[in-house]
């Protein structure tokens, strides 16, 4: 029975190790490149002639990918931070109190979760214009936190609901007010649940590109990923593969290494978020 | 516990503030401006000119834009049966004791954690090269010349190489959410059904399918609300002018808007007021999906 269960099972292996392998080629193809030279590359004979991590040196000064990587990281930190202090006061509220208007503020936030960016971008590009905010690192970090905070609040609900409301009660026996309670007592009980939304939302924003494309338009606001999309765009007249190669590395790295180590926690959270009672 | 009203008002106000920032007030705003003709989208109220539906005749008799709606149907329909039944299987699969399960899971779901625009240059620069690529190097030490030949990013063949690829990284998400609502199905079911003598085509038919199908129901809107966002992917496969083959309403929108290739063969059209009409007709889509798939799939409240 067991043999015969395993002789079963031999397809579906083959299945999933194929799809993985060409994963592990598709990425370990494009290491190998941003470490050779452009010639290598286009001659099918990469490090041939040895490691040359240079490539990353000119990525990272010649092409700009540096201070994309800067900006990227401004963005994304400034952002993170800000949907959380935003998010977790108001998802506490509406978690843990009715009144009026809960039910009507949880359906507008989980509906706007449904509006597809096309259909917000110009008024926001006005919005932006006339207050002559356009080209400004605040801009973007201000339209990244505002962006995320329904998602994050819809995500920390359930968190906060499930935190006893003894703890609050405790606290103001002892005359503590209930905004200190929320952050002394409450915040930090609900951690497990925004460390994983904060985690999330990191990524999404490193990863952003519509939003950056609009926004950031001179080359020193630009993130990664819309810097390395005009690397690629002007690819022809550079004709530095192997530098192009390693500025997909410097892209890839940082989400993969979160990723790597926070695997669990990252797909109990998308599959935490998606699937509700 | 008693609320007050005061820290109500301080927790909440920011939430909503930036939730009628960025998504109430700019909703509205489209839906308006789409109404009307805008010649730059920094014009105010006092420049808007109406015409009525005049924006959406003039979307629809363009032919780039009927070809992006032809695009995104096709990237939203066959590849969302494409991407739902590979997924299902290896949903199926990873459920039904594997070794590995969380290895291959993780390794599945990566795709989605990496940048988008990493992801299409590996493929664009790499997989599908025709001097160097994966596929040509594969195909040619199989044997298969004609296969090893195939140009992938020609004119001709590349919405079906974008869809693959783009497809071949979706898959991971779905499989997470398939894996989730079948491990929540209680494993009494099955052993039961075993006993009875049936078979896993059975078991996945009549046990699994009806069990899943609120988790069907929402990864098909999800599904939906991501192909109308569908934008990187056909700005990486044709990165200098859009192309009838890779074309997709936002990618459209934001020519005629922002971009500095705009489409010459329709000057009529350089008009913000239509890229707001664009935007109004994907969210309409959105809501239409929302809609059917309520109305076809009928999600009991099950308890188990």
């Amino acid at each position: 029975m067991n043999r015969k269960q395993t002789l079963g099972r031999l397809p579906g292996y083959a299945v999933l190790n194929l799809w993985v392998l060409f994963t592990i080629v598709l990425v370990g193809w494009i290491v190998l490149a941003s470490l050779s030279t452009t010639r290598e590359i286009f001659t099918n004979t990469l490090l041939q002639s040895g490691l040359h991590f240079d490539n990353y040196i000119k990525a990272i000064v010649n092409h700009n990918v540096g201070m994309y990587f800067i900006n990227s990281m401004i963005y994304t930190f400034a952002a993170s931070f800000g949907i959380i202090v935003i998010s977790a006061p108001a998802s506490y509220i509406l978690a843990r109190f009715r009144f009026r208007g809960n039910k009507l503020i949880q359906s507008l936030f989980v509906g706007s979760l449904g509006i597809p960016q096309i259909m917000i971008i110009l008024p926001l590009f006005y919005l932006a214009s006339i207050m002559r905010m356009t080209n400004s690192r605040s801009l973007l970090i201000i339209l990244y936190i505002c962006l995320n905070v329904p998602f994050t609040v819809f995500f920390l609900l359930s968190f906060f609901a499930t935190i006893p409301g003894s703890f609050e009660e405790a606290a103001a026996i002892d005359g503590c007010t209930p905004i200190g309670t929320f952050w002394k007592i409450i915040f930090p009980l609900a951690q497990p649940g925004i460390i994983t939304v904060g985690i999330f939302n990191f990524i999404v924003l490193w990863n952003e590109f519509f939003i950056a494309l609009i926004f950031a338009n001179t080359s020193e606001l630009r993130p990664l990923a819309v810097g390395l999309y005009t690397m690629v765009q002007s690819m022809r007249y550079i004709g530095d593969w192997a530098g192009m190669f390693a500025a997909v590395i410097i892209v890839f790295v940082p989400t993969f290494l979160l990723y790597i180590f926070l695997s669990k926690r990252i797909i109990a959270g998308v599959t935490g978020g998606a699937i509700k009672e | 516990m008693k609320r007050d009203n005061k820290m109500t008002v301080i927790f909440l106000t920011p939430a909503l503030l930036s939730f009628c920032l960025v998504f109430l007030y700019p909703t509205i705003r489209t839906l308006f401006m789409s109404f009307f003709y805008v010649r730059t989208v920094t014009d105010n109220l006092g420049k808007w000119e109406f015409v009525g539906i005049g924006n959406y005749i003039k979307l629809f008799s363009s032919p780039m834009f009927r070809q992006s709606l032809v695009n995104i149907f096709n990237i939203w329909f066959w590849g969302g049966i494409a991407v739902f039944l590979v997924a299902l299987v290896f949903s199926v699969i990873l459920t039904s004791g594997y070794k590995g399960k969380s290895f291959y899971r993780a390794a599945i779901y990566l795709p989605n954690v990496v940048s988008a625009v990493a992801m299409a240059t590996m493929w664009i620069q790499y997989a599908f090269s025709s001097k160097y690529g994966l596929f040509h190097s594969v195909f040619t030490f199989l044997g298969l010349e004609k296969a090893a030949a195939f140009q992938w990013t020609s004119p001709d063949n590349q919405f079906f190489a974008m869809t693959l690829a783009y497809c071949f990284g979706m898959v991971g998400y779905y499989v997470l959410i398939f894996m989730a609502g079948i491990e929540k199905i209680p494993v009494d079911y099955f052993e039961a059904a075993r006993l009875e003598g049936a078979n896993l085509f059975k078991q996945f038919t009549k046990i699994t399918m009806p069990l899943m199908r609120g988790v069907i129901k929402s990864s098909i809107v999800m599904w939906s609300v991501t192909s109308i966002a569908f934008f990187i992917w056909s700005m990486m496969f044709s990165p200098l002018d859009p192309d009838v083959g890779t074309i997709t309403p936002m990618v459209y929108m934001y020519n005629l808007v922002f971009g500095r290739n705009l489409t010459p063969t329709d000057p009529r059209l350089l008009n913000a007021g239509a890229g707001a009409a664009v935007g109004v007709l994907m969210t309409l889509m959105i809501i239409g999906v929302f809609g059917l798939v309520n109305f076809l799939i009928r999600d009991k409240k099950l308890q188990y």
